[in-house]
């Protein structure tokens, strides 16, 4: 939940950052070292939905 | 045999036998105590106004048991002080001591408590005294003294405090019964609920203070697992000075979008700048304060990797041989009474200070660089200036090495150092190149190796010059999540959130890993961790509640000053654990089934070693073979007779998954520990380039 929170959250700021829509920030956010263990797994399967 | 032949003597109980040998040969008037035994018991008999007889306990010989002896069930609310060896099998051995601190006592005329002056050695001490010696706790006198110099111990002889700290023993003895209270019934509870479900025994604990430690690292896990990093860009320009080559950093540490961070590398290609402004600023650098325990288990894990435990067992070491004083101490305060002087004399001897302790000797004042920190019971840790009478191993060397740099740059001057910071105009956008030197080397000379504080010197430069841009640099960054907690820092955390004692937190650490909560240095959350602390959390939150816990050990404290009464917190703490224990029954099955779920998943983690770098979709274990009884590696794809990889592993010693790849070949490795040998790093991968470039190296110097 709160891992989807803070993907949900943050797409705003990468928005901002790089122009980028909402399917390219979570393939962004899947592939990043820095991404939580959590996180990622939030950000793959919402790619696959 | 009891060999005591005197009719009335001095009988002095410590905590260890060490301490006993110490004292017994500080009071006597030769120097020369006589060791006896008393069915394997050593004790010390020492001559000086009368005889003397010194006895030492073995740390706690009693503690806080059920007075129903059953072990499965709860909860339990009444409880005794007995015995160790009736509470706890492996403690046995401390019958016989138990013993002979009876016959010991039994004619004695004067009973002295020696044992260490904080919670932990006035409960030893009071607990002998009064079921051990048939209740002499009131007619007992205390021995007060902070390192186990003769000096010191003589004084303290000569000066008795007239009767025991019964304060500080009520406040450790509440201690002792609340976190009993806490740890019998949420651990049995646990426990039992996850032994009824699977039908195997698996301890599990948890406690007033335990609990709440795992919660720190359970929310920082979660952080860590739900994190999602934003991006971010920095910009550097890489500038020549004299054919020197610095960095200067753009004036907006941060930029938050990309097309701004364009815009100004664009705006600065191929220009030069110019010298705007140069600010030079001089500070001071105040000498460190003198090493509490938390401070010195700190600077230890930074310096050495040492763990708190280990750091405070190598203390406790160094006390016991008279080389520091006694370190479980929360003072960062050094009283004049310790004589600087005479410690800096001593320390003067040994060829790596002499310089050092002669630079100080020469200074018309010694005055230390205080904390704010006080301890009522013992000063800060610090040298006693005594030398090893024994070659002390390279850790012990360390630490006391540390010990005394650290207390010899307590006295040093301030540092006087230097920032100049270079304001760079390049187009219009501001560039910063910093500087830092040391001016007046002050306390850092004294505090040698250990210094971590960093030089950049620049060349002269004036304003209006003109500098040349070699390149601007564009970095590409992320936000990072917060760091794991390793043993130090979730230390100092549980000292900032004041829960727990400098005696018990490093052991509390250790159990998180002991009972698999937690693994590795940088502290990972098991799931086992996790589901433990999600029961404590959903059934009874207020058990692990950090808040509570905090109001606890303030009540607690206030036992100390006669604030407040053991039995109204006792009475408080049942009534937290009442309806908590309730609760956890009612749902034993449930719990049962989470915790069992989570115990298999642990194991399993414990034994997966990493992706298997043959197949790259099975994972590599170790298993046992049935036949052989023999461990080795194997990939998880050979029952499914994808792959075939296994790997042979040493059959003594302990093997343990690092959870990181080989930095030579990248399989996964694991650490491998022996008795008596360094742990080292195993990687499987026969035809790794760093067992290659070992193998060569061998070679090379065989044929040298």
């Amino acid at each position: 939940m709160k891992a989807y929170e803070n993907i949900v959250k943050k797409y705003d700021v990468w928005k901002r950052a790089l122009k980028i829509s909402w399917k390219e920030y979570l393939s962004e956010v899947a592939k990043n070292s820095l991404t939580g263990e959590w996180a990622k797994e939030v950000a793959e399967y919402l790619i696959k939905k | 045999m009891v060999c005591v032949n005197m009719e009335k003597y001095t009988f002095i109980i410590t905590e260890k036998p060490d301490a006993a040998q110490r004292i017994a040969s500080a009071l006597d008037v030769q120097g020369k105590a006589k060791k006896r035994e008393n069915n394997g018991v050593p004790y010390y008999v020492a001559k000086r106004d009368k005889e003397i007889v010194v006895v030492p306990a073995l740390g706690h010989l009693y503690t806080v048991a059920a007075e129903r002896r059953e072990r499965n069930y709860f909860p339990v609310f009444n409880f005794e002080w007995v015995p160790r060896y009736v509470a706890e099998r492996s403690a046995k051995q401390t019958r016989k001591w138990l013993e002979t601190i009876s016959k010991l006592a039994y004619d004695a005329a004067i009973f002295i408590d020696a044992c260490d002056y904080d919670i932990e050695g006035s409960i030893i001490g009071y607990c002998l005294l009064k079921y051990a010696c048939s209740n002499k706790e009131r007619i007992s006198k205390r021995m007060k003294y902070s390192t186990l110099t003769t000096e010191e111990l003589e004084k303290s002889y000569d000066e008795l405090l007239p009767h025991l700290d019964f304060a500080l023993i009520e406040a450790g003895r509440t201690r002792h019964e609340i976190d009993w209270l806490y740890g019998i019934n949420l651990s049995r509870a646990l426990t039992i609920a996850a032994k009824n479900w699977s039908g195997k025994y698996t301890t599990l604990s948890t406690g007033r203070v335990q609990g709440s430690t795992l919660r720190f690292l359970v929310v920082r896990e979660k952080a860590i697992r739900c994190f999602v990093p934003t991006p971010y860009w920095s910009i550097k320009a890489e500038i020549d000075i004299d054919g020197l080559i610095f960095e200067a950093g753009y004036e907006k540490k941060i930029i938050e979008t990309k097309m701004e961070a364009d815009t100004v590398v664009d705006d600065c290609k191929g220009k030069n700048g110019e010298a705007e402004k140069i600010d030079v600023e001089k500070f001071q650098q105040m000498p460190p304060t003198p090493f509490d325990l938390g401070a010195l288990q700190s600077e230890a894990y930074s310096l050495y990797g040492y763990t708190p435990m280990r750091t405070s067992n190598i203390a406790q070491r160094l006390y016991l041989d008279a080389l520091i004083s006694y370190p479980r101490t929360s003072s960062q305060k050094l009283p004049p009474a310790i004589n600087y002087e005479a410690i800096l004399k001593n320390l003067n001897k040994v060829p790596e200070y002499e310089k050092l302790a002669a630079e100080l000797l020469a200074k018309t004042e010694l005055k230390p660089n205080e904390g704010k920190k006080e301890d009522p019971a013992h000063p800060a840790i610090y040298p006693t200036g005594k030398l090893p009478e024994r070659v002390l191993d390279t850790s012990e060397r360390n630490i006391w090495d540390l010990i005394i740099r650290r207390f010899m740059a307590v006295f040093g001057e301030p540092a006087i150092r230097q920032s100049i910071k270079v304001c760079i105009n390049v187009n219009g956008r501001r560039f910063y190149l910093r500087g830092r030197q040391t001016l007046k080397e002050g306390w850092l000379r004294f505090y040698e190796p250990y210094i971590r504080s960093e030089e950049v010197l620049l060349p002269k430069i004036e304003a209006g010059q003109t500098i040349n841009i070699k390149k601007i640099i564009l970095e590409d960054k992320f936000t990072k999540p917060p760091p794991r907690y390793n043993p130090s820092s979730l230390l100092k955390k549980m000292e900032k959130a004041e829960i727990g004692t400098k005696a018990t937190r490093a052991a509390i650490l250790q159990t998180i890993y002991d009972r698999k909560y937690a693994r590795d240095e940088r502290m990972i959350v098991t799931d086992l961790g996790f589901e433990v602390l999600d029961v404590l959390e959903k059934y009874c939150p207020t058990v692990v509640s950090i808040k509570l816990t905090k109001e606890l050990e303030e009540k607690m404290n206030k036992i100390q000053t006669n604030t407040e009464k053991r039995e109204n917190i006792l009475l408080e703490a049942v009534e937290i654990l009442k309806p908590a224990t309730d609760k956890l029954k009612e749902k034993e099955r449930i719990i049962g089934e989470q915790l069992s779920n989570a115990m298999k998943t642990a194991k399993i983690e414990e034994r997966t070693i990493g992706v298997c770098p043959i197949c790259k979709t099975g994972k590599l274990m170790m298993i046992y073979s049935r036949r052989t009884g023999k461990r080795f590696v194997g990939c998880t794809n050979y029952f499914k007779g994808l792959c075939k990889a296994s790997f042979p592993l040493p059959q003594k010693g302990t093997v343990r998954p690092l959870g990181r790849s080989c930095r030579g070949c990248g399989w996964p490795t694991v650490q491998v520990r022996m008795q008596g040998r360094h742990p080292w790093t195993l990687c499987f991968n026969p035809k790794c380039p760093l067992k290659e470039n070992r193998r060569k190296k061998i070679e090379l110097q065989n044929l040298q």
